[in-house]
């Protein structure tokens, strides 16, 4: 196979700061203690990318968390995160500083302006991975993404092209922990930061939800394919309910109609860590389970005994979901 | 040949209701075109790459409503990450005349789950992208669009041509009458084109032209895997209320203590 030679980079490892609502999602911060090891196991730098319009408080918290350096590009241009212009500016920042690794945030704005990133510097990127390693012979970056309808991990490999980059998911790693004297160097890099105005942002309103947040729920009932109709599903509802909980679903539940998309747990929705969670009718394909793995117990309810969902699981009932449920409702409608 | 394979398209219509054999995902993005071109007129084309028997939903989509289908086969695309697939679908783009005004993707492929390449067909293009849509309107030149977005409902005007991603919200697919899905197996076309309709070559597609390789391949380990019960729906309610009982989920029943 003809390849043209290993772009020459550094050793550093690079992480897109993704402050936007700061105290909940700390992915940044996750990546930058998870960038951290990297690096050092390279012999380089971790470096946060910061653009924006008065983002030098970031540049603070990054380096209290652990970055060795924060570039920070500052103009009111660059206010909203608008997935052109930021294209532009970073692919010809990481063009001048070459980084070997580049990590983001699967947030909805690194789902969408990774992909472009990647494009635009013709190399590769993977999505949602759930664990990133240094491999001691090559020193690549090995990044294992569920794979093949979730019946498998895949350990994707990014041989001649540089950076190597990655999308992870919120809450798969853990942030250091605030250090108020941590030194790091701010860098102002030199760019042009012309906007693209082909995309404008005309208004944004925080959308309501009449629910609760199901990330923080102590309780997550979840319906996957198995839950056939909206009385069964409605029966979970009723469940969360009564326990002071949240109802999830999976992909499969979400496309039947079932529940709406902000409902959707696993890698390309919502992570959950409640305290219990009940799955119903979930055959437990990873690309659901990864969503849920930080629930402290798991219960799992199907008809298949054979359901990959139960090697999971802390209990598991092999039997019909609605028969039980009903029961259930009935007896927990008595006592609450 | 075509009438053999409107009798197996037929069966597998009976044995599996109504399950469409196009990506859900993508057939609400072609509903989302249909009602465009309700509303303002033009004509949609269906590109898709994939091996030659992908041409049965390529025919699918005509039966939908399309105006034209393309099917993007040649064995040197197989095993493409996104970066050598969006390649070749925006190469297929700039061979369509006129140039489109919009090119609408769904937000995932339900096999990969990448969402990848719509953004780096946008790339390629130099198109303006907006991912996740749920409503589209015309308005001029350029486009107004709402999505949901961290939280927040966005309301973006994009500058056209352009490239959007659709949510599942955007539409629901209407269900294909047989009598259409007879006519585009019998009578309808699909074009093809490999890689020298298309001006490529061998290095910059598939394999070759993909930045990513699948290096191992291991099953998910499994983390926990507790007590399996099975039996009377009324001895499985029991043990999960004890379960809930014993986690203080809820209080245990008076006089039990």
């Amino acid at each position: 196979m003809k390849r043209k030679e290993r772009d020459s980079s550094s050793k550093d490892v690079w992480i897109f700061g993704d402050y936007r609502n700061y105290f909940q999602n700390r992915v940044t911060l996750q990546l930058i203690a998870k960038g951290r090891d990297l690096a050092r196991n390279l012999g380089g730098k971790v470096t946060v990318l910061v653009l924006g319009e008065q983002v030098h408080q970031y540049a603070m918290e990054y380096v209290a968390h652990g970055a060795d350096a924060v570039m920070v590009v500052d103009h009111p241009n660059l206010k909203d995160f608008q997935v052109e212009t930021y294209t532009r500016i970073v692919a010809s920042l990481v063009g001048n500083y070459r980084p070997d690794i580049f990590l983001a945030g699967a947030t909805p704005f690194g789902r969408e302006f990774f992909p472009r990133v990647a494009k635009r510097l013709k190399t590769g990127l993977s999505t949602d991975c759930i664990a990133l390693e240094i491999d001691p012979e090559n020193q690549l970056l090995l990044q294992t993404t569920p794979s093949f309808g979730g019946e498998l991990l895949a350990e994707v490999i990014t041989q001649n092209h540089r950076p190597q980059m990655a999308t992870v998911h919120p809450g798969v790693f853990e942030e250091q922990p605030h250090d108020h004297q941590a030194i790091g160097r701010i860098i102002y890099p030199e760019v042009d930061i012309a906007r693209d105005d082909r995309v404008q942002l005309v208004r944004s309103r925080p959308e309501q939800s009449k629910k609760g947040h199901l990330e923080d729920a102590p309780v997550v009932v979840v319906g996957g394919r198995g839950v056939s109709s909206k009385e069964q599903f409605q029966m979970l509802s009723e469940l969360a309910e009564l326990l002071g909980g949240e109802v999830g679903a999976t992909r499969p539940a979400v496309l039947a109609g079932l529940a709406g998309e902000e409902r959707l747990l696993g890698q390309t929705g919502k992570k959950v860590k409640p305290k219990l969670l009940i799955t119903v009718g979930t055959s437990g394909a990873l690309q659901y389970t990864t969503g849920i793995q930080g629930a402290e117990t798991i219960i799992a309810i199907n008809r298949d005994a054979q359901a990959p969902i139960f090697k999971m699981a802390d209990l598991g009932l092999v039997g019909d979901a609605r028969s039980i449920l009903t029961l259930v409702l009935e007896k927990l409608r008595k006592r609450i | 040949m075509p009438s053999i394979r409107i009798d197996r398209h037929r069966m597998t219509i009976i044995r599996e209701g109504v399950e469409s054999i196009i990506n859900p995902i993508d057939c609400v993005a072609l509903e989302a075109a249909l009602e465009l071109r309700e509303r303002e007129g033009g004509e949609i084309t269906v590109i898709s790459m994939g091996p030659p028997q992908s041409e049965e939903a390529l025919r699918e989509a005509l039966a939908f409503g399309a105006d034209q289908s393309i099917l993007l086969t040649d064995p040197a695309f197989a095993g493409a990450d996104t970066l050598a697939t969006s390649h070749v679908l925006a190469r297929a783009i700039t061979r369509l005349m006129p140039f489109p005004d919009l090119v609408l993707c769904g937000k995932q492929t339900i096999d990969s789950d990448t969402g990848h390449v719509g953004p780096q067909i946008a790339e390629e293009l130099d198109l303006p992208q907006v991912c996740g849509v749920h409503e589209i309107h015309l308005d001029g030149d350029s486009l107004m669009v709402k999505r949901l977005y961290d939280g927040f409902l966005d309301t973006l005007r994009v500058s056209l041509p352009a490239l959007l991603t659709v949510s599942h919200e955007i539409s629901v697919p209407h269900h294909i009458p047989l009598g259409n899905l007879e006519k585009a197996f019998s009578e309808g076309e699909v074009i093809r084109w490999g890689l020298e309709h298309l001006d490529l070559t061998e290095e910059e597609v598939g394999l070759c032209g993909s930045a990513t390789r699948v290096w191992k391949l291991h099953k998910a380990a499994a983390k926990r895997g507790g007590d399996i019960a099975s039996g009377s729906p009324q001895r499985l309610a029991e043990h999960l209320i004890r379960k809930l009982e014993a986690l203080s989920i809820i209080d245990e029943e008076e006089g039990k203590g």
